[in-house]
């Protein structure tokens, strides 16, 4: 088994991400059933949320800017341009929100979630808003490794003839 | 939740008010300076200049406008006046635009 640097990052960075949007899912049902027992398990999930969304910032930006460069090469020559065009450019500045929805999280949780009802709903709101861009971030990043993949596959393909 | 002993209050602290109303703010700054760095490419050299790579600028504006504005606004106690309900259609708003707007940005422009 060979697994460089760049892998690990990258992975990390896909897990993290995974793990932020799962931690949100979290906090989400945690907030549907808001009581006073579980307002510290939904405050441990927030933050949960945060630190796996900072992790996955930090993995993704440091990835992005030493080992990217080359890829997003090969995906400009391959057949699949668009997965850096638009999947790509979309999706590194989408990240941002998610992160930034993410170190929210934990904010609005110190809220009184079982007493409070407009507090209980944006909880569900900014928990809500983290998954769903969250999961277009993650279909993105497959949709750019793909574009790499079919550049490299085909461009083997048409070496080979 | 029991209704019948916790009284709803539709009030949020100046914290989650604040901090709410910062996040819409940058979400649509986000978008708007990523399209301004596509448009218009010497403003790429200049956040390049700044730390080494234009992203790492954007992401630090990002969050430095984020942290900056909910300080404020939970020292000000400005965002407290709104309500909620508005707040939150704010934050949703501001993100299904933020969004959309990138995503449109890079498919047509």
């Amino acid at each position: 088994m060979n697994v460089s640097t760049s892998d690990a990052i990258l992975l990390a960075h896909a897990g993290f991400g995974v793990m932020g949007c799962l931690a949100a899912l979290w906090v989400f049902l945690e907030a549907l059933n808001a009581q006073p027992g579980n307002a510290g398990r939904t405050r441990a999930a927030a933050l949960v949320t945060a630190v796996s969304m900072a992790a996955a910032w930090i993995c993704g930006g440091y990835w992005y800017i030493h080992f990217y460069p080359a890829e997003k090469a090969l995906i400009l020559q391959g057949p699949w341009p668009f997965a850096h065009n638009l999947f790509m450019e979309t999706k590194e500045h989408l990240f941002l929100i998610t992160g930034m929805l993410a170190f929210l999280l934990p904010v609005v949780t110190r809220e009184k979630l079982d007493s409070n009802a407009a507090a209980r709903k944006l909880v569900l709101t900014v928990a809500a808003l983290i998954v769903i861009t969250g999961l277009a971030v993650e279909g993105a990043g497959a949709v750019i490794e793909h574009g790499a993949k079919v550049a490299l596959l085909r461009g083997g393909a048409k070496g080979d003839r | 939740m029991n209704t019948a002993t916790a009284p709803e209050s539709p009030k949020l602290t100046a914290a989650t008010s604040g901090f709410v109303l910062a996040a819409a703010i940058a979400a649509l700054f986000n978008t708007a300076l990523a399209w301004a760095r596509d448009a218009y490419a010497p403003l790429n050299g200049i956040m390049k200049s700044l730390t080494g790579n234009s992203w790492t600028a954007h992401c630090l504006a990002d969050l430095v406008l984020f942290a900056g504005l909910g300080f404020l606004f939970m020292k000000t106690r400005a965002a407290e006046k709104i309500d909620p309900n508005r707040l939150i259609g704010a934050l949703v708003g501001a993100v299904a635009i933020a969004g959309l707007g990138l995503a449109l940005w890079f498919a047509f422009v």
